[in-house]
């Protein structure tokens, strides 16, 4: 019975009715969107920062990551490695040692940070391989081969094939120096890696800093960095004195905090966008409640109660709302896809943005996550209801007598 | 004199400005400090060294022993190349004015100190590489004040110039009388905390002129650490010319 009176109402004014439904669409669907291309914004920074160097999780040295103490080195025996491998979530392991020193390449010299991997553990760890602009990555048995920064490479004068000196401190006080060969060029859009990073083999670089056996970090990358946390929390439970497990938000702090303000800024265009749309809502309610002030004077006279009049218009209001969040997520789902797909390419107008830490690629894109489905669908029903709420009361609180004489 | 702070920063200028200090204690009274450079200017003119010396590095690390030979042409010239152990010989230095390259023998390659890297290391020393290239002018870039004058020393403060483009806010620089040897040099940082000593001892007189053998260089953040610089042998105005000063000399063994 309320239902149908509700849907009679709602159709009687077919006008306002597809207004109030587009606008909640629309602000539906964009909001969707928006919040896919901040969730596709934070996993290019993440990406960018935990896998074209860090990885999600490092376990060295009890504060090596302060401050990159060369001498704080240790030697990762198997039941490490396999202890690490075998933690659930961890997707891939791989050795460091890193040094700082020149490379050299005729008269040009400039000062780097060089490190040392094995190519085939690094690439579970990385995506450096994916960043590659000239040559290729690392063999498996990379020898004396080197990746170079492409601001190096272009500082330097260097292409691939072309022949490299490295210059550092061993470890024992002697100058380390040996010949190394360009391989590839790689360039990940972070300034302070282009211009500084060069990847060796592992074992090169042990030779030259007398350092055998021994590494810096172990660089492990997760099925879901967002666990890196708990899953450092555990290994630190875990590992031989001495060592600790780091995650990306202890390694990247500012990250974290990108993170972080980043859902507050999420939780502000809700609220803006949804309030824009409550006020909306209740405008539409208001208007057709007066409109209807003598019906529900008489319906009342005929002894419908005040909740029962209430309860109409709520139906009213969630109706509305129920077409409006199946049309939003539709066309929010729709536009979301497509830009999971193919994206909007910036590349030709802006270049490669660096913060936190990560860098943003000049290319938007949607990233599907369920809760920027969710909320918003959520918010919608609350935000009708609320915003039904008061023409209903007002509808509820009328005097049948004043209502059927006012015209 | 007071130009003798730039001993203290090399030891291969060292040996060339103490050779041309001629004065005695009445003679440094009566002389203000600033004719007393360009006195000591005149002396040290053409002067030439060649020089035997054994480097000793001690850090919280490891601990190693060079043996170097060095060449020296006035002030602005010098080549230095590792002698032992066996793993660095050959590996030299040379510098030519404000430049610096090193030369690897293990893979027959010279490699010029970019800018950036002035303030490392020299053959992992507590020498800086800007240590060679400062040394010689320290008195074109730090003004000289005499501190205090005691029957067994004078205590000279270097402050650099304005425009001076130096790493140090101070230099205090203690000469010992009557030899007018160089005794302890302690270097300040901008902030006028102390970070650094030399200390000249083992005074000896070879050539005809009186200099101290030995020079020891002291990082004061790091108790523990240091760098010894030991003379074993000087001769002076040895026959060299500025062409021996060359990437090709650099390379040879």
């Amino acid at each position: 019975m309320l239902w149908r009176l509700a849907l009679r109402n709602i159709w009687r004014n077919k006008r306002r009715t597809a207004l109030t439904v587009s606008a909640m669409v629309v602000s539906s669907s964009l909001l969707i969107l928006s919040l896919g291309i901040f969730s596709g914004m934070l996993s290019d920074m993440l990406a960018s920062a935990t896998e074209q160097y860090y990885g999600h999780l490092v376990v060295s040295v009890t504060g090596y990551q302060d401050d990159r103490d060369f001498f704080d080195n240790f030697s990762p025996d198997p039941a490490l490695l396999e202890r690490i491998a075998s933690t659930s979530g961890v997707r891939g392991i791989s050795p460091r040692l890193r040094a700082f020193g020149l490379v050299s390449h005729g008269q040009r010299s400039d000062p780097a940070e060089i490190l040392g991997v094995e190519p085939a553990s690094e690439r579970q760890v990385t995506r450096l391989q994916e960043k590659i602009v000239a040559g290729s990555y690392l063999p498996d048995d990379p020898e004396k081969g080197a990746l170079l920064g492409r601001g190096l490479a272009e500082r330097l004068g260097v292409n691939p094939g072309d022949e490299l000196v490295f210059v550092t401190q061993a470890a024992d006080g002697s100058i380390g120096n040996d010949l190394f060969t360009l391989r590839g060029i790689f360039a990940t859009g972070d300034s302070r890696h282009d211009n500084g990073l060069v990847l060796v083999g592992l074992s090169a670089l042990q030779r030259l800093t007398v350092l055998p056996d021994r590494v810096h970090e172990l660089a492990a990358s997760l099925e879901d960095p967002m666990t890196a946390g708990a899953t450092a929390a555990q290994l630190n439970g875990q590992l031989p004195e001495g060592l600790e497990a780091t995650d990306w938000g202890q390694l990247l702090p500012e990250m974290q905090e990108a993170i972080a303000a980043s859902d507050v800024s999420r939780l502000i265009i809700v609220t803006i966008l949804y309030f824009a749309t409550g006020l909306g809502i209740l405008n539409t309610f208001f208007m057709s409640v007066m409109e209807r002030t003598r019906e529900f004077g008489i319906l009342m006279a005929l002894g419908m109660r005040p909740w029962r009049v209430r309860a109409m218009v709520l139906l009213e209001t969630l109706a509305m709302g129920g077409v409006s969040l199946a049309l939003g997520i539709s066309l929010g789902l729709a536009l979301s896809l497509y830009m999971a797909t193919v994206g909007i390419d910036l590349s030709e107008s802006i270049t490669p943005i660096t913060y936190a830490g990560g860098t943003i690629a000049p290319r938007l894109r949607v990233v599907m996550e369920p809760a920027n489905f969710i909320v918003p669908s959520l918010l919608l029903l609350v935000v009708c209801l609320l915003a039904g709420f008061l023409p209903a009361n007002r509808a509820a609180g009328l005097d049948p007598v004043a209502a059927i004489r006012e015209d | 004199m007071p130009s003798s702070c730039s001993t203290s920063l090399s030891f291969f200028v060292a040996a060339i400005l103490l050779t041309g200090i001629p004065c005695t204690a009445q003679s440094v009274q009566a002389l203000e400090l600033r004719e007393l450079i360009r006195h000591v200017e005149q002396q040290y003119h053409g002067s030439s060294s060649h020089a035997r010396t054994e480097m000793r590095v001690r850090t919280e690390h490891w601990q190693r022993s060079l043996e170097m030979e060095a060449w020296s042409l006035e002030r602005d010239r010098f080549l230095v190349r590792i002698l032992a152990p066996p793993k660095e010989r050959g590996v030299a230095t040379l510098k030519v004015d404000k430049e610096v390259w090193n030369y690897l023998p293990r893979v027959d390659r010279v490699i010029k100190v970019p800018p950036s890297m002035m303030g490392g290391a020299w053959m992992g020393s507590h020498i800086t590489n800007d240590d060679l290239v400062k040394a010689s002018h320290v008195d074109e870039d730090y003004t000289f004040t005499l501190l205090k004058e005691s029957p067994e020393h004078y205590l000279i403060e270097c402050l650099p110039k304005v425009n001076a483009a130096v790493v140090w806010g101070k230099i205090v620089y203690e000469i010992l009388k009557p030899l007018l040897v160089p005794g302890t040099v302690t270097y300040y940082d901008e902030g006028m905390i102390p970070v650094r000593e030399i200390l000249f001892a083992d005074v000896r007189t070879t050539g005809g002129r009186t200099l101290p053998m030995r020079m020891t260089v002291r990082p004061l953040d790091k108790p523990g650490e240091e760098t010894v610089l030991q003379y074993q042998e000087i001769n002076f105005d040895v026959p060299l010319t500025a062409s021996f000063f060359s990437l090709r000399t650099l390379k040879e063994r």
